[in-house]
Formats: C-alpha cells, structure tokens, sequence
C-alpha cells in the first residue's frame, strides 16, 4: 500500500487507457481494407440492382418507345395498368402459379431429402443427390424446349404412352387448366434439386444426439420428422420458400417457350406482360410500371413470409 | 513445405491492383466509347437477320468490292438471330436504344412501317434516281409489287432482295399413298378439304394439315383467299416518281395500279370472313384432320412435315431448304398454289435493305445496298434456297436442282394477285394480340368470341400507337 492511501488522500479513478497510436492505425488500416473488400459487391449492387430499379421507377411515368425521348406522363402508366385486365390478369396468373410451385417445390423437396437422408449407403445418397439436383443445372430455354416435344398433344411421348397404357391423353399445352398445370410440373421438376439440396443439408445438421432422445422417447419416424426435424430446419425451409417464391414470382422462360402464354392468356404470367409491352409493343415506361408493381407485390409477399415466420420458424 | 498464401496482402498492394484494375477498365470504357462513334471513319454497319457465318460470307464477298469503290471504306456485318422477324426487330430496337445505331438493316415488311413511321429510316427516293443506271438490271427483274410493299407514304425505303409468298406444300409420298394426284393450279377450297378428307383417312399418326400460329402463312392465308383482312386495305398515294420512270419502263402492266404502298386502316378482325377462315382451320382440327398448331417459329411443323406425318401446310420458298435440311429427299414434297376460296389472293412478305436515317454513310451504305441486291450476293447471304429471290432471273431449274420441288417456280407465280401481310406501324403489338388471341379460339373451338376480342385488341393497340 503506498503512503498517499495510508494517510486518507483519496485515490484517483483509474484511468481507462485509450488505444495507443500503433493500434489505432491498425483498426482504421483494418476497417479500410474491410470497406475496400465490400466496395466492389456493393459497386456491383448499386451497377447492375440499385440503378436500374430507380431507372425503372423513373421510366415508369414515362411513355417512351425506344426510338424517340422518354416524355414525361406522370401516373398514366399506373392508371393503365390497374384498368388493363389482361395485365392485371396475367398477375393473377403468376401468383397461382407461384403458390402451385413452391407449394409442390417446398413439400416435394422436403420429402425426397427426408427419403435420402434415410439411405445408409451414402452412395445411395450420393446417387439421390445427383440425380434430383442434375436438372438445374440443364438450361432452362433448353428443357422448355424439350418438354414441349414431350407434351406435344399429338405427337408427344406423355400422350403416346398414356395411350399405350390404354388411358386417354390430355391436351397438356392446349387447354387452359392443363397449359397450367403442365407448366408446373415442368418447374416444379427443374426447380426441386434446389430445395432438395438445402434440406439435405440441414437435415444431416440435426444433431445425432436430440434424434436418438426422441427416439428413446418413444417418438416415430413420423413424429420425429415433424416435431424435432422440421422445426429444427424450419429456418433453412424459411429461407428456401423465400427464394423458390421470389423465382416462381418472375416465371417467364418455361411459359414463354411452351405455351408463347397461351392458349388465349391462359399462361401469360406478369414477366410475359411485362415482355410483351416493353420489347414486342415498345412501350417501355408501361412495361417499367408492371416491374415496379411486380417488385412491389414481390416485396409484399416476402415481408408476409417473414413476418409469419416469427411464429413458425424456431431458432434454436 | 512453404505456404504460399502465408504473406498477407498489404494495403499499399492492393490499392496498386485496384488503380491498375481501374486504369484498365478506364481504357476498356474508353475504346468502347471509341466503337460506338461508329467504329472509324469510313466503317458501313449492317444488322443482318440470320447467321452470323452467312453475315461474315457476305461481308467478305462485298469488302473487296467496296474498297474498288472507296479504299477507306470498309464493312462490317453483324448476325442477329431471332426465331422470327418480331424476334429480330425487338433486338434490332433494343440496340438501337442502346444507341448502337447501325447503318444498314435488313429489314421485313413485318417491321418496315414501324421502323419508317418511327423516322429511323431514310427514304432512298434521291438515291436510286441517281443511280438508276446501276439498278437497271435490279428493277428489270424485281416484281413491282415487292417494291410497292417496301413503299411507306410514297417513298421507297428499302430495297428488296427476297420474299416468301404462302402456297400449299403436300407431301407426295401421302398424297399418293391417298390417291391423289398433283392438284391443279387453280384448285378451290373445296378441292383443298376433298383431299384433306381423303388424307385424313390415312390414319397411323398422319394428319391432313397442319398450320402455325402466326401473321404470315397461317389461318390468314385462309383470311385472304376468303376475301378478308386483319385491317382495311388501302393504298398511300405517290410514287409516280418510280412507276412512271424508267426504273420499271420495260414493265408497264406490271406497275400499272401501283402506289405508293400500303396503308392499313381500321380493324377488319372479326368480319364474317375472318370467322368463317378461323373456324374453318378450327373445324379441320376438331375433325382429326389436323393436330394443334405450332406455336412459333415453325420449327416442329417443319419436322413433323419432314417426317412424312403430315400431308398439308402452308409454305413459302423456304420451306424448300428448311424440309430440303430436314433430310427430305427431292421429290418426296412439292408445291401448288394457295387454294382459291372468294377470291385468289394470297399473302406475302418481302425483304430488304434499307439505310438509317442517322447512318453518317448514307451515300457509302447505298454502295452497299446495291452490292447487296446484285445476284451474287444473294446466295453468299441466303444459301440453300432459305428463301426465295425478289429477282425473277434468279429462279432457275438449277438453283432447286438439289433440294426441289418439281414446281419450284409456284414460289414466283404465287406473286400475282398477292398482297403483303397487315403490317402497320403497331405491328408488334397486333402480331402479339393475333397469336393469344389464336390460340385462345383453338382452344375453345369458338372463333367468333376470340375475334372480338382480336378486334378490341387490335382497337386498342392502334389507339396507343397514334
């Protein structure tokens, strides 16, 4: 004890040292290499997200055909647009076709992982996982292509063989209702390689141990996938039935390819309006107002999607 | 061993990458900016519809002739594919837009009154009444009504090199296998459904006919021989200043009545003539005489055609290379006239070259243009009879030698009485209306329902575009 605190002088705070010089210099060198590292992915954002949507946004009180100057008609394109009923139409159209396919994307993607994840042999596995995730990677223009030959009304393989087995076919692309449900499957088939794969890898990350507690509990398989497994992933499924919505939102090639958005209108989802108007009719301020609308219902969907997943999804 | 990825990147390092990264795309921006100015004095840009290694083929036979003309001057033609002209001309526009200007454009009489109505293209009046004399063999042997359909409010703006006019071909194989022999040149509509009937008979997987869903060559081919129309036909005035010149002096009947070019008026879509033609092709499918449509390009047509499944189609000069690729041999397919039904009138569409009206090059890219309409260039840009040639002398018995048919010169003959497809400055839109409006009456099975809504459709779109 030093003699200043022996005879009562009261001792002074202790001081919080600030960082030395040295270290200061390191920080700040630190946090310049880390705004340098994230200059380029938000250059990139701002290039190729962020202008065009405000580019979009200021187009869409435009009428402008390409060739001449934008002019400027204020809330024209959007008046339009809520009074055109095969644009409004073709919104209708995109969101039951977005619902059919996460729907059957989500459950169809759960299910083949659940059925994976119980083969032993991790060859299987293996096998399973290649074989579901292999059509995303074939183009999209190109399977479009090819299921059209496939579904053909006449000539197609579906139809032959449904006729072989002594069923009648079904006019696939033809008809309104089978136009839709065919353009369904055919995503659905694409698309289910990506679910599929996220769930595979979050079920493999469900811990050994909280599986064998419920199974000593005497839970079932059944019991265990929907009470211990899939609200364990639920944050994976969350994140899965975001993006598979916001892609199924935007549907254009499968559509646009197989049924040109017929027959009549029967496919012709919100992408293709939006195609329709700004690159076959040249109006490009209406076709930036159905983007703008598009945005706007994507985001809408997608904050009902988080905000249900307050209560749905667990964290563990 | 050493690891190589033990020395971090210090701050001074990657600044230094980074400003010479940003030197680089600096000068990359630069030189693209250099480009765009027109890629040097002296430099004739072409869009072409069609392969790029047909467009190089062509830019290499017609370089050195340019540079006889000018030793500056070079040209350089850049493909655009498109499964149809729509498809082309929505690129073309969106270059454009880009501001990516070019100075020659092949272009179709799908898209020539939009591309004219808009200003981007420049009237070639001027120019080929100051060179008439090269031009002289080129409007000899041109028919004037390819011409005429190049015409917008008087003024010619573009010059045609080929065309494609609907006929019927049928597979000969099936129409004997039917017994029927070769249609007669002036066969009516009611010989067209005795022979589909005869060859709905078949069976095993064969269909009658078959048709695309689109502008030329589908159920309006129906449309026109029935006397009807998309759009009230009507004629701009003008053009005296060619008809009457000595462009056409050694062809007076054939311009006689020329004007100067279409005008297309008000919609004509669900006139009891346009009912009558679309559920005649409607009633044809409900029979079993004939599968959907295809949607599109024609490209699955042309293989069902090529596979010996289907007897019927309608069918232009290119149809002779397309089925010709297709594997089918020379004389397993022919052609005949369209059918007559009220009237014989018939579709066509042509193809040319026209000049942008900001091309810097007008009178160099004329050079061109002329270079492009001579004979030898046509087969450098369309080989394999892809389409039929706008000059009469360039059908010859040699040229469908390899891929037939037998009654090749049907495709010329088929002119006569033709009129060009109801291209108006919305064209865009109307070929969009037609196509989900068509499709919506195959599915139906009620063409009248699916007109109206044409009509409105086709109402609307020519609203927005005055």
């Amino acid at each position: 004890m030093s003699h200043a605190t022996r005879v009562g002088v009261r001792p002074r705070p202790p001081q919080i040292e600030g960082p030395r010089p040295a270290a200061k210099r390191a920080r700040r060198r630190e946090s310049t290499f880390g705004y340098l590292m994230i200059s380029l992915a938000v250059l990139f954002v701002t290039v190729f997200t962020v202008v065009p949507i405000l580019a979009s946004l200021g187009l869409s009180f435009t009428s402008w055909d390409v060739i001449s100057s934008p002019s400027w008609v204020g809330l024209d394109n959007y008046r339009r647009l809520v009074t055109d009923g095969q644009v409004l139409a073709s919104f209708g159209v995109t969101v039951g076709l977005a619902l059919a396919i996460v729907v059957l994307q989500i459950s169809l993607g759960l299910l083949l992982a659940v059925l994976a994840n119980a083969r032993r042999r991790n060859a299987t596995r293996v096998f399973f996982r290649t074989s579901f995730y292999l059509p995303l990677l074939a183009s999209t223009a190109a399977v479009s292509i090819f299921m059209g030959y496939i579904f053909d009304t006449k000539f197609g393989l579906v139809n032959y063989y449904l006729n072989e087995l002594g069923l009648p076919g079904a006019h696939w692309l033809d008809d309104p209702f089978w136009a839709k449900v065919t353009i369904v499957m055919v995503v659905v088939w694409q698309q289910v390689g990506f679910t599929f794969v996220l769930f595979v890898a979050a079920l493999m990350a469900v811990p050994v141990d909280v599986q064998e507690a419920a199974s000593i509990d005497g839970a079932g398989p059944w019991r265990t996938l929907f009470q211990i497994k899939v609200p364990l992933i639920s944050p994976t499924i969350l994140f899965a039935t975001v993006i598979a919505m916001i892609n199924a939102m935007q549907l254009f090639d499968q559509p646009f390819i197989m049924t040109k958005g017929g027959p009549g209108t029967a496919t012709t989802t919100a992408t293709i309006s939006l195609y329709q108007a700004g690159f076959q009719n040249l109006q490009f301020g209406f076709a930036s107002a159905i983007a703008i609308l598009l945005l706007i219902i994507i985001g809408i969907i997608t904050g009902i999607q988080f905000l249900a997943a307050r209560k749905l999804v667990f964290y563990a | 061993m050493a690891n190589r990825f033990q020395r971090p990147i210090d701050r001074r390092t990657l600044l230094a990458f980074g400003g010479a990264g940003l030197a680089l795309a600096s000068t990359a921006s630069l030189a693209a900016c250099a480009n765009r100015g027109g890629g040097g004095t002296g430099t004739v840009k072409m869009l072409y519809f069609g392969e790029q290694s047909a467009a190089t083929a062509v830019q290499e036979a017609v370089q050195p002739r340019l540079a006889q003309l000018d030793g500056t001057a070079s040209l350089r033609v850049t493909a655009v594919n498109g499964t149809d002209w729509n498809d082309f001309l929505a690129k073309v526009l969106t270059q454009v837009a880009s501001g990516d200007v070019p100075d020659i454009i092949t272009v179709a009489t799908e898209g020539q009154q939009l591309l004219t109505s808009k200003g981007l293209l420049t009237p070639l009046d001027d120019l080929v009444t100051a060179n008439l004399s090269d031009l002289h063999a080129y409007f000899s042997g041109v028919h004037p009504a390819l011409v005429e359909s190049a015409m917008y409010e008087g003024h010619l703006y573009a010059l045609p090199d080929s065309f494609n006019a609907g006929s019927m071909f049928y597979s000969t194989d099936l129409f004997a296998e039917a017994g029927l022999s070769r249609p007669a040149a002036d066969w009516s509509m009611d010989d067209f459904h005795a022979s589909a009937q005869s060859l709905a008979r078949l069976g095993g997987g064969t269909y009658a006919f078959d048709w695309v869903v689109r502008l030329w060559g589908s159920w309006t081919s129906f449309l026109a021989a029935n006397g009807g129309n998309l759009l009230e036909e009507g004629r701009y005035a003008g053009g005296d200043w060619l008809w009457k010149g000595a462009a056409f002096s050694d062809n007076p009947v054939g311009v006689a009545g020329r004007t100067g070019g279409w005008k297309w008026g008000d919609p004509t879509a669900n006139s009891a003539a346009a009912v009558e033609a679309l559920q005649y092709v409607i009633d044809l499918q409900e029979s079993g005489a004939s599968p959907s449509p295809d949607v599109g390009g024609g490209n699955t047509l042309q293989g069902l055609f090529a596979s010996g499944r289907i007897g019927m189609t309608i069918g232009g000069g290119f149809w002779a290379g397309g089925l010709h690729n297709a594997g089918m041999a020379d004389g397993s397919f022919d052609v005949v006239q369209f059918p007559a039904w009220r009237t014989s009138t018939s579709l066509f569409g042509a193809s040319g070259y026209g000049i942008f009206d900001s091309s810097p090059h007008k009178d160099l890219a004329f050079e061109v243009v002329k270079l492009m309409v001579q004979p030898e260039a046509f087969d450098a840009l369309w080989p394999g009879n892809i389409t039929t040639p706008a000059q009469r002398s360039l059908m010859t018995a040699e040229r469908y030698s390899t891929t037939g048919p037998e009654h090749w010169s049907v495709f010329y003959d088929q002119l006569d009485g033709a009129v060009p497809i109801s291209a108006p400055p919305y064209y865009n839109a109307l070929a969009t209306a037609l196509n989900q409006r068509t499709t919506q009456a195959v599915s139906s099975g009620n063409a009248k329902d699916a007109l109206d809504g044409l009509q409105a459709d086709i109402e609307a779109a020519a609203a927005q575009a005055s």
